[in-house]
């Protein structure tokens, strides 16, 4: 290969290359990234804050489901950036109390933390058994928390069935009960004591204490 | 230091080294001839060798700049390939021909919410980025009942409604917390391998 005839191959290569980068150009003019909606300056704080929780290996796309989320409900970037903070604070909190979960129940941890749950109380569930799944747990304690069931009746009524083996039916039973009792007109703790008599295992509604060593309450760490 | 000074064993040395060699004139014909005599190198590598063999060549700037731009277009083309809309890596995963932003899945959901009087409903959530516009349902009764049937991975998905714009949490499902925005989120659980 001759010296004039290399030189023409890298102008070939070179010209190729330049009609690559014009035809990606306009599918990066369009950028279908949704969080490019966000001001710059809000979306790289989210940015840094998903790349924090992988580097954790937290559940990163829960934060960018939180940013979307807000997005969609026309949150300004502020609010945006503080629920993602949040959300992530919640993860590593969840994570520090629950140990290694998989991620669908750590994002449910930290949902019912965020519903109003102490640390200490969700440390109840660390224990487990192998192959046992709390996520029907968790989001029946999370929305009884949300339905202003009182944050004590909720976890005692919760981990007690936990502690008892309930399974997923019951609990949606129990969830399905009291939501309608409650639909109806009654006291959110008050149809919470009466269907947990019902439930199998005779939970009863006395409070649970969190298992020893678990005083320690994390606190949220904030970034 | 002279000669004379050289001690006698150097001396003869010096003296043997400063004798003129004497050389056949015909040597360096023979030589000549011998090498002709030899077969030429194997050429089984000349083709490789062309691309192997160190050269020298010059570029100018211009020619550079495109050959950077070039290479830079290359990666732009082989990230696009191996990374999804998500920034995730789609390298080493399964590829299965399902609707744009929706998870891979096995199970079949259907979402179903009763307004009677609504002209669109959408379900918005997790499973489709937050879209609000789209995973519309359809009126499948005159009595107000709108669904829409989606694949779903197992697991924990946050959903609401958006009935004519307005957010509204399912009825019949439990709730998620309210993560700041101002409007609440339901939760569904899919079970691997149910339909619900």
């Amino acid at each position: 290969m001759t010296h004039g005839s290399l030189q023409r191959n890298l102008g070939i290569l070179a010209g190729t290359g330049v009609l690559l980068v014009l035809s990606a150009l306009p599918a990066v003019a369009q950028d279908p990234d949704p969080l490019a909606k966000l001001e710059t300056k809000d979306r790289f704080v989210i940015e840094l804050l998903i790349d924090s929780a992988s580097v954790a290996g937290l559940p990163s796309n829960a934060l960018r489901q939180m940013a979307l989320q807000g997005i969609a409900k026309h949150a300004d970037g502020r609010q945006i950036v503080q629920a993602v903070r949040k959300q992530l604070n919640l993860l590593r909190t969840a994570r520090e109390v629950l140990g290694p979960v998989d991620d669908q129940e750590l994002t449910a941890g930290a949902s019912v933390l965020s519903a109003g749950a102490k640390p200490v109380q969700l440390a109840a569930f660390r224990p487990r058994k192998k192959g046992r799944n709390d996520l029907e747990a968790f989001v029946v304690w999370a929305d009884f928390l949300e339905r202003k069931v009182p944050s004590e009746e909720a976890f005692s009524a919760i981990s007690k069935l936990w502690q008892d083996g309930a399974d997923d039916d019951t609990f949606h039973s129990l969830w399905t009960n009291v939501q309608s009792d409650i639909s109806q007109g009654l006291n959110p703790g008050t149809a919470l004591q009466n269907r947990i008599r019902e439930a199998p295992g005779r939970a009863s509604p006395v409070t649970v204490k969190p298992p020893e060593g678990a005083a320690g309450e994390p606190k949220l760490e904030m970034i | 230091m002279n000669d004379s000074e050289l001690h006698p064993f150097v001396e003869s040395i010096a003296r043997e080294a400063r004798r003129p060699v004497v050389t056949d004139p015909a040597a360096r014909e023979r030589i000549m001839a011998a090498v002709r005599a030899e077969p030429a190198p194997s050429r089984r590598f000349g083709i490789w060798s062309r691309f192997v063999a160190p050269r020298a060549f010059t570029l100018s700037p211009a020619g550079g700049a495109l050959l950077a731009a070039g290479l830079v277009g290359v990666g732009i083309f082989a990230g696009s390939l191996a990374f999804n809309r998500d920034g995730q890596s789609t390298v080493g995963r399964s590829q299965v021909a399902v609707a744009p932003q929706l998870p891979v899945s096995d199970t079949v959901v259907r979402f179903i919410y009763v307004a009677p009087r609504a002209t669109t409903v959408y379900v918005v959530g997790d499973f489709n980025g937050w879209d609000t516009t789209k995973t519309p349902l359809s009126r499948t009764s005159t009595e107000g009942v709108w669904s829409v049937t989606l694949p779903l991975s197992a697991g924990r998905h946050i959903y609401a409604y958006v009935v004519d714009g307005t957010w509204s949490a399912d009825p019949h499902a439990p709730l998620a917390p309210d993560d700041g925005f101002g409007h609440a989120n339901s939760v569904k659980l899919v079970r691997r391998g149910s339909s619900s």
